[in-house]
């Protein structure tokens, strides 16, 4: 437990100084908040941009508050994620590589108190921003369109700070498993390709950890079968297990990689 | 001028404000930090004309720990 809160420490102070605390949660808040905005004015900006031919007629459709969150969440997804992951996966990997691991590791340092202070600090900060974020989108959305249930968006935001959990975890992980290229590329292969997949191909079946953010909006409209939701979550906490698991066997294999 | 007063600033300027915000934050970092990936000139530049992403993109890929 004491070399749990040493390494936090550390873990925390080096996020804090590298601006890292700073600059992630305002990515967020400005993602959250474009996309309300931008529906909101949509109409000037055609009209602006100009080139439609002569009475040019468009409908647009009604927004409903839901579907605003269900837009930044779709921002959070793509952009986010990414900003989220190239930000942290070098928590391992790095330290390998340019030595600062040396300093840890000729002392009887425990790896997983090492994986968990390394997963948690990257864990707060992504649910920092994703906390931020929304509370950006939803500021804008009651501004302009109308407010949705506060217990359904509670409820919202804590399946993606699960997600967000799941996320860090496979991240961290993969860091310790790999170098950092190696670790980045398939950290996205399985965290963004796997969206990409599920999004194209997810009808044919109701269950993947993918559709977790997913069934999280959806909770904002009751169109998620309780079962299905709660079947994913089990699904995401199991998986997030064994990433911590495969994390923590990988760093403590992964010694004999130090450069000195 | 009328077209600027029409302008909602009570809806935009939190964005406005926000990107600013982002953009100082990266250019006082690569002041006073002692050595970027790449040169530092470049990188003020990008975080000055580029919304949003350039900033990012310092942060992401120009910013040296150590």
């Amino acid at each position: 437990m004491q070399q749990f809160k040493a390494l936090f420490l550390k873990e925390w102070r080096e996020s804090v100084r590298s601006f890292k605390l700073l600059w992630i949660p305002l990515v967020f808040i400005l993602l959250g908040i474009s996309d309300p905005i931008m529906n909101y004015f949509m109409e000037d900006i055609l009209k602006a941009v100009g080139n439609m031919p002569e009475g040019f007629m468009m409908t647009l459709p009604e927004f409903q508050p839901a579907d605003l969150l269900m837009a930044s969440t779709g921002q959070f997804q793509s952009i986010g994620l990414l900003v989220l992951i190239a930000a942290y996966i070098g928590v391992f990997s790095r330290e390998r590589q340019n030595g600062t691991a040396t300093l840890i590791y000729v002392r009887p340092v425990s790896f997983t108190a090492m994986y968990a202070s390394k997963w948690m600090v990257a864990s707060i900060i992504a649910m920092i921003s994703a906390i931020a974020g929304y509370a950006g989108s939803m500021y804008y959305t009651a501004l302009l369109y109308g407010t949705v249930d506060w217990m359904k968006f509670f409820a919202m935001l804590g399946t993606y700070c699960l997600w967000l959990l799941f996320v860090m975890a496979v991240t961290v992980a993969m860091s310790a498993a790999f170098n950092t290229s190696i670790a980045a590329a398939v950290t996205i292969v399985i965290i963004s390709l796997g969206l990409f997949i599920d999004s194209l191909f997810g009808g044919f079946w109701s269950v993947t950890p993918w559709k977790l953010a997913n069934y999280g909006i959806a909770l904002l409209t009751d169109s998620v079968l309780l079962k299905t939701y709660w079947l994913t979550v089990l699904m995401v906490v199991g998986l997030t297990i064994l990433s911590i698991v495969l994390g923590i066997v990988m760093s403590r294999k992964n010694m004999r990689q130090l450069k000195i | 001028m009328e077209a600027l007063s029409n302008i909602p600033w009570g809806l935009i300027a939190p964005l406005l404000v926000l990107q600013f915000v982002l953009a100082t934050v990266a250019i006082v970092d690569i002041v006073r930090i002692h050595e970027t990936r790449g040169p530092k000139w470049v990188w003020i530049i990008v975080s000055l004309f580029v919304n949003t992403l350039g900033p990012i993109a310092y942060f992401l890929f120009g910013r040296k720990n150590q």
